[in-house]
């Protein structure tokens, strides 16, 4: 090991004459982003615990707008996904990709781009989702100026990473790699797909999709979101660090590149399966569940060949945490890679969605998975990265097992409360009616669990902290300077030389079945990134194509409902404060076709229903009650005593209070915009679309009117209360008057 | 007449079998080139890349004839 000046690169002569390239690689960036991912991961476990206990507690809501659980559920989740574990990504990324290239970065300014501009986004995450600006489509929420800084962001990192493909000096692209540009490609073409929308003002849009369809994008997005941000970068960090830390190769290699291409064939059809037994059409709900059924064998494959990759290092399992902590990520990926296929099958989906089932699955793999592979990480990398000693040995023992526990502990609750939940939902009594007819009493029942959950996610906590201080101490252990070694290596040849004739393994050669054993064409597209690229594009874009097109283009998939007709502008702004507030994080606006449903809520939803909702809200948990039906259940005045102070009317209610719908006004000048908008997408507005403020000023004073006429307060018809009360008593109202026109498209 | 109608009769479910069975087949080249013997040197060679950092790297000619 050398001290190196230069991040420049210079070509030396060497002992043996042959012309070799001196350069080092960038820790630096590698050392920014190890930090982000603890701060952003401390921050976004926190939020997660806040709302853990929202949900045990309502006055940890401590009314108070931007601390309410609708809104920090989101935050939560982004910090987590796109914060922690890309952050941990990229680090993992940055780091492994200059050692399998032999190459610096192509370009330290990109990189520097790369990590700040992530890091302004989730700024940018934090401030806007607390203040209720949201898409309202899950890990997609972010409104439309973040998203297009996100595609700039994402585009830099993929040309620094492409660059670096172009001046590497290591011929074959090993298979993390191949993970990581799957990663990235997928991610790109995700995002920019699920956001397409119109703004309707600075921090505010409508998804150009509506509906079924809406829905169909966003899973498509939302399932590969956890495939390719959550599950491929981190494969391709197992595929690298878990042999750097047993000190040998990976078990199978050829498992791993059958592990990669079952990956990208598969896992971008499964989507569907989030909305089994919804309005989506049968067929793409059973294509989702048989390509995740298929994802089954090689989740398995790829996790078996992680754990065997620590043949003949077991007995040093026990004595370094960095080993235990993959050991334990890697039965996480399995564990949840068993049960996701698993909760894919329709008939244990149905009693699974809306629950806290979901909830228990997903971090299953977050916390085990992407977190344990994490820490295992950058346990490893602090020494290489800071030059010297980890500072506590001890240290990374609590964490491991203070952590461990506290999965465990929220697992067992969250599955019990998931379990116990759609139970109780679907029973019914003797005398053939619903055994728990109110929706309180499936919530009341899981508070014990929710409190266990907190208390695990709290233990999960301390581990995170222990994590902060032990790189903190570490750090400050540092050399005064960083000592930089120089890399030697051979650039690559313009032309690829294959192996001489004499060292060719034995093996058939001539014949179709020699060309093709004996021709190295996949190690060719190994040997071309762009092709190689090329390649993983068509297999996902074909793939999504023919899965999404027909639910867009032929017309028996979403057969249409004369009755329905758009909200009012009126309705309209209700139910943009509803988006705002995230109120479909807790309350679904989707009947499933069973007797258990349609006896608690009404008559199943239909996907015609649909068709003019930008964005679909059907949602995908209910912490509360469905709202499809709830139109007409009550008096105006219900629903204002209800926002105002949910346990005056329900006493056991956990739902945030929302008494600032009685103070804040309604904007009736900035209605007229989103009217408009909403008609350029082919909202048949009519009217509207000359006096969207007009009306919806009209439609508040009659209904205010109403609100004191039930004995309710005066002076309410220029607050945000009667545009939310106007939108909940439209709900499911269309379909009373409905006639299914058969063959009829809108 | 939309384009949704002109799709609905264009009775195009057949791409998608044939996709499939594609698919279905540059996976089975993949898994059979995968698991050739011929390549069984070069496999190995390639899982021994993430123990190859290098600080300094001496004189060698990978890529050129050993890949």
């Amino acid at each position: 090991m050398t001290l190196a000046p230069p991040a420049v690169e210079t070509t030396a002569r060497s002992g043996s004459a042959a012309l070799l390239d001196r350069f080092s690689y960038d820790d630096e960036i590698v050392r920014k982003f190890l930090f982000a991912t603890l701060i952003w991961g401390v921050v976004g476990m926190l939020v997660g615990l806040l709302i853990a206990l929202q949900l045990a507690n309502p006055v940890f809501n401590f009314n108070t707008p931007w601390l309410s659980f609708g809104r920090l559920r989101p935050l939560h989740t982004n910090a987590v996904i796109f914060a922690f574990a890309g952050n941990a990504f990229f680090c993992g990324c940055y780091y492994s990709t200059q050692r399998l290239l032999k190459a610096r970065m192509f370009s330290d300014g990109l990189s520097r781009f790369h990590f700040w501009g992530w890091q302004a986004i989730i700024v940018s995450a934090a401030l806007t989702l607390p203040f209720g600006f949201t898409q309202a489509k899950e890990y997609a929420e972010l409104e439309w100026p973040i998203d297009i800084a996100i595609a700039v962001v994402w585009v830099v990192f993929a040309v620094n990473f492409f660059g670096t493909l172009a001046k590497r000096r290591e011929r074959h692209l090993y298979v993390a790699l191949w993970f990581y540009l799957a990663s990235i490609v997928t991610v790109a073409i995700l995002h920019i797909f699920n956001n397409l929308s119109i703004p309707a003002g600075p921090l505010k849009s409508y998804s150009i999709y509506a509906g079924v369809q809406d829905a169909f994008m966003q899973w498509w997005y939302g399932h590969n979101a956890v495939a390719f941000f959550l599950t491929t970068p981190f494969l391709g960090l197992m595929y690298y660090f878990m042999p750097k830390a047993a000190e040998g190769p990976v078990f199978s290699y050829k498992l791993s590149i059958l592990h990669f291409w079952s990956l990208v064939f598969m896992y971008i059809w499964a989507g569907p399966h989030h909305l089994h037994y919804t309005a989506l059409p049968e067929w793409a709900s059973t294509v989702g569940m048989l390509f995740s059924v298929m994802l089954w064998a090689p989740s398995w494959g790829g996790m078996i060949n992680g754990l065997l990759t620590l043949r003949g290092a077991w007995h040093k399992v026990a004595a370094d945490p960095i080993l235990k902590f993959f050991v334990v990520a890697v039965t996480a990926y399995g564990m949840s890679t068993f049960e996701g296929p698993m909760l894919s099958i329709k008939s244990v989906n149905a009693v699974a969605h809306y629950t806290d089932w979901i909830i228990a699955h997903v971090h299953t793999g977050t916390l085990g998975w992407n977190g344990f592979m994490t820490f295992g990480m950058v346990y490893w990398l602090l020494p290489r990265l800071f030059q010297t000693e980890i500072y506590s040995k001890k240290a990374m023992e609590l964490h491991f097992w203070i952590a461990s526990i506290g999965i465990v502990l929220y697992v067992v609750a969250i599955y019990s409360a998931g379990v116990t939940q759609g139970l109780m939902w679907r029973a019914f009594d003797s005398t053939g009616r619903l055994a728990y007819p109110d929706f309180i009493e499936t919530v009341v029942k899981l508070m014990p669990m929710y409190w266990m959950r907190a208390i695990g996610g709290t233990m999960y906590m301390i581990g995170m902290f222990i994590f902060g201080w032990n790189i903190l101490m570490t750090w400050r252990r540092r050399p005064a300077a960083y000592e930089v070694p120089v890399i030697e290596a051979a650039p690559l040849t313009r032309k690829y030389v294959a192996l001489p004739v004499t060292v060719v393994p034995a093996g058939p050669t001539v014949g179709v079945y020699g060309r093709f054993v004996g021709v190295a064409w996949h190690r060719k597209w190994e040997r071309a990134p762009l092709l190689f690229t090329a390649l993983t594009i068509l297999a996902v874009v074909v793939a999504s194509l023919f899965e999404i097109l027909p639910t867009f283009l032929i017309k028996a998939n979403v057969p249409t409902i004369a009755s329905v007709k758009p909200y009012t502008p009126l309705e309209l702004a209700g139910r943009d404060v509803y988006i705002a507030e995230g109120c479909f994080n807790c309350h679904s606006q989707m009947i499933r076709p069973f007797r258990y449903e349609t006896e608690r809520f009404g008559e199943y939803s239909k996907p015609g229903e649909s068709v003019y909702e930008h964005p679909f809200l059907w949602g995908s948990r209910r912490i509360g009650p469905d709202l499809a039906r709830e139109g007409g259940k009550y008096p105006h005045l219900w629903h204002v005593r209800h926002f105002e102070n949910p346990r005056a009317v329900v006493a056991k209610s956990i739902m945030p209070a929302y008494s600032q719908f009685l103070r804040n006004p309604i904007d009736f000048d900035g209605i007229q915009k989103r009217v408009d908008v909403m008609s350029m997408l082919g909202v048949p507005y009519g009217d509207a679309v000359n006096r969207a403020s007009a009306m919806a000023r009209e439609q508040a004073r009659t209904i205010a009117a109403a609100i004191v006429e039930q004995g309710g307060p005066p002076g309410l018809e220029d607050k945000e209360i009667v545009a939310i009360v106007a939108y909940m008593q439209r709900l499911g109202q269309d379909i009373k008057v409905a006639k299914v026109a058969e063959g009829t498209v809108r | 007449m939309k384009l949704s109608d002109i799709m609905s009769h264009a009775g195009l479910s057949m791409y998608a079998e044939i996709a499939l069975v594609l698919f279905l087949g540059v996976f089975i080249a993949i898994t059979i080139r995968t698991f050739a013997p011929s390549n069984r040197r070069a496999l190995h060679e390639a899982s021994l890349l993430p123990l190859d950092d290098g600080t300094i790297v001496t004189p060698r000619n990978r890529g050129l004839n050993n890949d």
